[in-house]
């Protein structure tokens, strides 16, 4: 086989020897030694873990604010929403529905047509120089 | 053995038994963890952790692995881990670890035998890590291929494939060499 062929011929060139050692009567006294610093009671009772009350609710505590944020979030869009339409539809703004049924108002602020031609005559005539823009 | 694995799981016959593993295993732990780190300093107290590891997670050993598996797996993680720590505490690299170990058995005081013997082991440490626990444990341990296989949980035609680059890198560098 060709690993076992390169294996014998490493062997051949270099043996299976590293040069490495250790002090004399090493590996009897590192048993001895081992022997000594072992502790005698390793069955040690896995004590009950304590836990603080505030341990035992914060993941119920968690758990609420995610929900409460949640719901924060879909009152400020809800809110968003009603506001936006509430300026424009009279069916839900109170102060523009009594606005719109008053006549007086109407007439005052209020143009049905508007010709676009009026509004630049009135626009030259209150000094609108087209050069300057 | 199976003998044993059931005096080492009897609390009334664990630490007895915990003694007889530290005499039958001391010298092959060592010489494993010693070729990865090598310095002897370092290995001695790389096998103590393992000892003292293997003692303290007994209880974890259910005996459905060999003992030999488990307590070569232990020093294995505590050689690579301590490589690791060594790299970081040195602030070298992955690549430059076999400069790191060179300087190492450049250092070694525990050594017996010619300029030949040092430059192979630091030819065995610019190997890649897993090449060199392979090469380490086949080449001078004369371990089973299944037994490497069981221990650094890889195929044995990965370990094979290691092994083989591993064996003809040092072949080429001496070649070359002479």
């Amino acid at each position: 086989m060709k690993d076992d062929k390169f294996d014998i011929m490493l062997a051949e060139m270099i043996g299976r020897k590293d040069g490495m050692t250790v002090p004399d009567g090493y590996f009897s006294e590192f048993a001895a030694r081992m022997d000594s610093m072992l502790p005698d009671d390793r069955v040690t009772e896995k004590q009950p873990a304590v836990r603080t009350r505030w341990q035992m609710v914060r993941p119920y505590a968690y758990l609420a604010a995610m929900f409460a944020g949640i719901w924060c979030m879909l009152q400020m869009f809800h809110l968003m929403g009603v506001g936006s339409q509430g300026i424009v539809s009279p069916d839900t703004n109170p102060v523009l529905a009594e606005a719109i049924s008053d006549d007086t108002f109407m007439d005052d602020y209020y143009c049905m047509d508007v010709d676009e031609l009026d509004f630049m005559d009135d626009l030259y005539a209150s000094g609108l120089d087209i050069t300057n823009l | 053995m199976e003998q044993l694995t059931r005096r080492l799981q009897d609390p009334a016959t664990s630490r007895m038994a915990f003694n007889e593993v530290i005499r039958l295993y001391t010298e092959p732990l060592y010489w494993q963890i010693r070729r990865m780190v090598q310095n002897h300093d370092d290995a001695n107290d790389l096998l103590q952790n393992v000892f003292m590891k293997a003692w303290t997670n007994i209880e974890s050993f259910r005996g459905d692995a060999k003992l030999t598996t488990w307590l070569y797996k232990i020093a294995i993680n505590e050689s690579l881990t301590f490589l690791e720590k060594e790299r970081k505490r040195l602030g070298v690299s992955m690549d430059e670890e076999a400069s790191m170990l060179a300087n190492t058995i450049e250092a070694d005081e525990w050594i017996d035998g010619d300029d030949l013997r040092k430059e192979l082991r630091k030819v065995i440490a610019a190997l890649p890590e897993k090449q060199r626990l392979v090469f380490n444990m086949k080449y001078f341990d004369d371990m089973k291929y299944e037994s490497i296989s069981e221990i650094l949980g890889t195929s044995v035609g990965a370990l094979k494939a290691s092994y083989h680059h591993a064996v003809n890198k040092i072949v080429k560098y001496f070649s070359e060499k002479s």
